[in-house]
């Protein structure tokens, strides 16, 4: 049952904050989110497929898969040609997002550092964009003055964490905190100042923080040392993390819901699997590049003619097929499309890890796991060693197996699920939540604001 | 509707909407001219801003006709502002109706090719892409 004292809504983003390190056992010491989960009511928050940021931030957001949404990670096949490629930013969005809706009716909202947000697009009230923009771009905000305004007010809006990939952990933790203090600051600033119905805001340090840090924190790591002086990053970093949310909570009265949310969990990265590699040396994909140093695929002469798959890298494998009539030179029979796809997925599936057991390989069909499948989907989504292995999209290597990352420090992968703490004032005495999803955010926020939740919405809200 | 338009606004926050829409059309490159009813009453009344409200139209000037009486004859947008809209919001909802019928374009702040790759760069050195 709705409180109707409640007339608004914040939500605080913590993108790639970990169920392990908030619910336990032998969670961090986290007073005020402990305390809104003891009001309120908390749970795991099952991610979408992917479990990446984009597209969970919008599928939260809009109450829809990422197939309806039509893109499947950051970077997306425009087309079927082999090299038609999108960034998906705000202009790729198509459905409605929580914001949107409540603008439509009449509500103000606060929208800081959402990925997807840039360029802004307008909405009845205050935007500043998440970190797909340029970082020399001019529009940062909605409307463009908030821009100055942020800036006299609380210094220069950060975007991200720059020189990400680094084994200069002490510098790069300090711009970690930098970058987490500046979001925060954004959005205290705009609660203080501006008369909104909604706000939400998005910290991106939490996962740049896990990708360079896992390893000095979890004893689980192959690469984890005990005693090392970085051990306690991880659970400091929460902890300032939770003394934001408290400043943030100092903010709202009782008239507001809180939600605290994460768009995926993360867990240790035991190495990475060379797809592409995989493919050459299973005969599926064929390049025609001296392949005696390691290459980027992307970089490589394919020879379409003999090549039936291929893959990107990235936290999970997005794998191709080279299909007669859709792709200019495909070359499998678009009668046996289902078969040699079958095939494929369970090849993938069966690699074995460098011990020859098992890796426990997961492979997606979109149309198994998406209501609709738009635009360009991936043939199989692939989630080696069910997220312990990254997907490594270069070849020219005499093993399929790394321990190291091509492109520079990173210890830990996404996993299948974030958080979720609601305290919606109804004293709902730390019950927990079970079942919970992505989709079911923007359905809770809308009914939690008095507002008609669209019938297309894919999630429903949680009571 | 020709790339050029009269708009005519009425409903709540006129003034305000008008201000916050005219500065938008500025920064999209269109030329603006605004008749409000002060204007209107010193060339002629509603027939003479009418007849002006055409002739700007006609040469490329999007005219944002607020004065009052008959909405200008021809090749007119009229909308209504919702209460429920803040200006800059409304002013917005406008421009979306006029990037449908062609008169500016939204779609320019897409990536440059540069912008792509840098983008591109930065997404790798996160991890998410390769």
């Amino acid at each position: 049952m709705r409180n109707p004292k409640v007339q608004k809504v914040l939500v605080i983003g913590l993108d790639c904050a970990t169920p392990q390190f908030v619910f336990g056992p032998g969670g961090f010491d986290l007073p005020n989110l402990e305390g809104l989960a003891e009001r309120g009511c908390w749970g795991r928050l099952e991610s979408c497929h992917p479990p990446i940021t984009v597209p969970a931030w919008t599928s939260m957001l809009s109450g829809k898969d990422p197939g309806t949404l039509g893109f499947y990670g950051f970077r997306n096949r425009k087309d079927h040609s082999y090299d038609g490629l999108f960034t998906a930013n705000a202009t790729a969005i198509r459905e409605p997002r929580v914001w949107d809706i409540l603008s439509r009716h009449g509500k103000k909202s606060v929208v800081v550092g959402v990925p997807q947000t840039y360029p802004p697009k307008p909405l009845n009230g205050w935007l500043t964009a998440g970190f797909l923009a340029p970082s020399d771009a001019a529009d940062l905000t909605y409307p463009r003055a908030l821009r100055t305004e942020i800036e006299g007010a609380v210094g220069p809006y950060m975007l991200d964490v720059a020189g990400f990939r680094t084994e200069e952990k002490d510098g790069l933790l300090e711009r970690i905190y930098a970058f987490m203090e500046n979001r925060f600051a954004t959005a205290r600033y705009l609660l203080e100042t501006k008369a909104w119905d909604f706000a939400i805001m998005v910290e991106m340090g939490v996962d740049r923080l896990h990708h360079a840090f896992w390893k000095f924190c979890d004893p689980a790591h192959p690469k984890y040392e005990p005693g090392n002086r970085y051990e306690p990053v991880i659970r400091e970093y929460y902890q300032a993390v939770d003394r934001q949310v408290g400043e943030l909570l100092g903010l709202v009265g009782d008239d507001t819901a809180v939600l605290v949310v994460s768009d995926h969990g993360a867990k240790a990265m035991i190495g990475g699997l060379r797809v592409n590699q995989w493919l050459i040396d299973e005969g599926l994909l064929a390049v025609e590049d001296d392949l005696s140093a390691p290459k980027r695929i992307e970089d490589c002469t394919v020879d379409w003619g003999h090549t039936q798959a291929w893959s990107t890298g990235g936290y999970y494998a997005r794998v191709f097929m080279n299909v007669a009539g859709r792709e200019p030179n495909g070359t499998i029979p678009a009668e046996r499309y289902e078969a040699a796809r079958d095939e494929l997925a369970g090849r993938i599936a069966a690699i074995p890890g460098p011990d020859g057991r098992p890796l426990g390989t997961k492979v997606c069909k979109p149309e198994e796991v998406y209501r609709t499948v738009r635009g360009v989907a991936p043939d199989l989504i692939v989630y080696f060693g069910d997220l312990e292995w990254r997907s490594v999209g270069t070849v020219g290597f005499d093993t399929i197996y790394t321990f190291d990352n091509d492109t520079g420090p990173d210890d830990a992968n996404h996993d299948y699920h974030g958080i979720l703490i609601m305290d919606d004032r109804t004293g709902r005495g730390g019950a927990e939540i079970e079942g919970a999803q992505l989709m079911d955010v923007a359905p809770t926020v809308l009914e939690l604001m008095g507002v008609p939740v669209p019938d297309d919405m894919q999630g429903r809200a949680i009571r | 509707m020709d790339a050029a338009t009269a708009i005519h606004i009425t409903g709540a926050s006129v003034p305000e909407t008008t201000k916050a829409l005219a500065t938008r059309l500025i920064e999209l490159g269109r030329p603006v001219e605004v008749i409000d009813s002060a204007l209107a009453e010193r060339i002629g009344g509603a027939a003479g801003a009418n007849e002006v409200s055409g002739l700007l139209s006609r040469n490329g000037v999007v005219v944002l006709a607020v004065y009052d009486g008959a909405q200008p004859a021809g090749d007119t947008l009229a909308v209504e502002v919702d209460p429920n809209d803040t200006p800059d919001f409304a002013a917005e909802k406008i421009l979306d109706l006029l990037d449908e019928a062609g008169v500016v374009d939204l779609e320019s702040t897409e990536y440059t090719p540069a912008e792509e790759e840098q983008i591109r760069r930065r997404l790798a050195d996160l991890g998410y892409v390769e």
